[in-house]
């Protein structure tokens, strides 16, 4: 039961992680604050840990 | 307004590639197969998942490695790779299982005790993916993993991780540390079904002695050093006498009994086995070191270290000038590969000649190359070409 409990709560990490990166690219898009060019790399930059999680590759 | 939508797909496109020229390093490792060569000896490969079927299938199970002379006597277990950040452990197994001859009892070898902390690097820490080690056909290439199970294989971490059965809390990252997650349990997380299986493999096969070999940095007091449990603490205390008189300095410290998780206590509190942990000096790993390098990595040779051990603050001989002697007349300049194999190597081979002097009923005949042969050959003549030997005996980890 113990493994499958934690299993459960790893799948739920990873869509977690895949929720996060779609809330950051719907930022990258659509924001109301802080829209300089700057966020735009900051935004484009962090997505790809997400990213990579996801996929299984970090 | 297009020209700024067009601007935020040119930095994810940027990112992108980004992302993939970094992926690609880690799929790389993540998939890269060392080749070892077994001797003659060699019985049989099984998975670590015959002790325990929930690993079969994932990146905790991981080949045993079993040479068994069919003539009655003792067994040994060795662990290499317990900390895939401290490689020379592996190349260390791979040495004896190419050359391993057993005239009596029965040896199993684990090179890659946590498979997957072996593929996972620690590119972050600016780490190579790999060194390779010379040899006179070509050169062999080995991974070098990280500290802990991969995090794509055992994920989250808790805040605290509490150690079973004994309920101490310890740092919430040693959850994916094997060598703090023993014995284990069938039902836990990846680490510890890794843990228990080993346990159920070392009380299954009634296992003598066991070894866990591991690498230090040279400001960790432990470096150089057996750790033994109790029961091997007269063993112990002899191939160290021994080794320091004849070969190269070793020291030795008893298990504490409160530091719960490892395996030099664990093993010997939950199975009959004499458990000895064996810690050789690796500079790359101290904190102080310069470029992580494969150069590092193999020869060991770090001019802040060398700034540290002159300032006395390390706990071992490390000199990159001129050098310290060996009792056998070799000078040793840094920490190089042969000098971190062979003080694993003959580590092994002098506890295992105690334990036949201490536990006759126990005897285990093994030969491999020890210290001095590889100080005088180096490690890559004891390392044999794939491409040459006979298929059967030629295995991927």
């Amino acid at each position: 039961m113990l493994v499958f409990f934690d299993t459960i709560i790893y799948y739920l990490y990873f869509i977690m992680t895949a929720f996060f990166a779609f809330l950051l690219l719907r930022n990258l898009f659509k924001r109301e604050k802080r829209k300089a060019l700057v966020y735009d790399i900051v935004y484009s930059y962090v997505i790809i840990t997400f990213i990579l999680r996801v996929i299984g590759i970090k | 307004m297009k020209n700024s939508v067009y601007l935020k797909i040119l930095f994810l496109v940027l990112s992108g590639i980004l992302g993939i020229l970094g992926g690609i390093e880690f799929v790389e490792l993540r998939n890269y197969k060392e080749t070892v060569v077994v001797s003659e000896d060699f019985t049989e490969m099984i998975m670590l998942s015959e002790y325990l079927p929930s690993l079969k299938g994932t990146w905790g199970d991981t080949p045993i490695y079993i040479y068994d002379s069919g003539v009655p006597g003792g067994s040994m277990l060795i662990l290499g790779g317990t900390h895939p950040y401290e490689p020379i452990t592996t190349v260390a197994a791979y040495v004896v299982m190419e050359n391993i001859k057993v005239e009596s009892g029965k040896v199993y070898v684990i090179p890659h005790a946590n498979m997957s902390a072996s593929t996972l690097g620690m590119l972050g820490n600016a780490y190579p993916k790999y060194f390779s080690v010379e040899t006179p056909w070509g050169s062999q290439k080995y991974r070098i993993g990280d500290r802990g199970t991969n995090p794509l294989d055992q994920w989250p971490d808790p805040y605290t991780y509490i150690h079973y059965p004994s309920g101490q809390n310890l740092a919430y990252q040693d959850i994916r540390n094997l060598n703090r997650t023993f014995p284990g349990r069938a039902n836990g997380t990846l680490t510890e079904r890794i843990s228990f299986a080993i346990m159920e493999l070392i009380r299954n096969e009634d296992i003598d002695i066991f070894f866990d070999y591991h690498e230090a940095s040279l400001m960790y007091p432990v470096v150089s050093t057996y750790v033994a449990h109790d029961d091997a603490m007269d063993i112990g205390m002899m191939a160290a006498m021994m080794l320091s008189a004849t070969q190269f300095p070793m020291k030795i410290e008893a298990s504490p009994k409160n530091l719960k998780g490892l395996t030099h206590r664990e093993v010997g509190d939950f199975s009959d086995a004499l458990a000895l942990l064996m810690e050789t000096p690796e500079p790359f790993i101290d904190r102080v070191a310069g470029r992580m390098t494969e150069e590092l990595m193999v020869d060991g040779i770090d001019e802040f270290v060398q700034t540290a051990a002159e300032k006395g603050l390390v706990y071992c001989d490390y000199d990159i000038k001129e050098g310290f002697t060996d009792p056998l007349g070799n000078v040793i300049i840094g920490a190089p590969l042969d000098y971190r194999v062979g003080r694993h190597l003959s580590g092994t081979l002098e506890a295992v000649n105690w334990m036949n002097m201490f536990f006759p009923e126990k005897a285990l005949v093994v030969s491999f190359p020890g210290y001095a042969e590889v100080m005088e050959n180096g490690t890559g003549y004891y390392l044999h070409d794939p491409s040459k030997a006979d298929p059967s005996r030629v295995f991927k980890n």
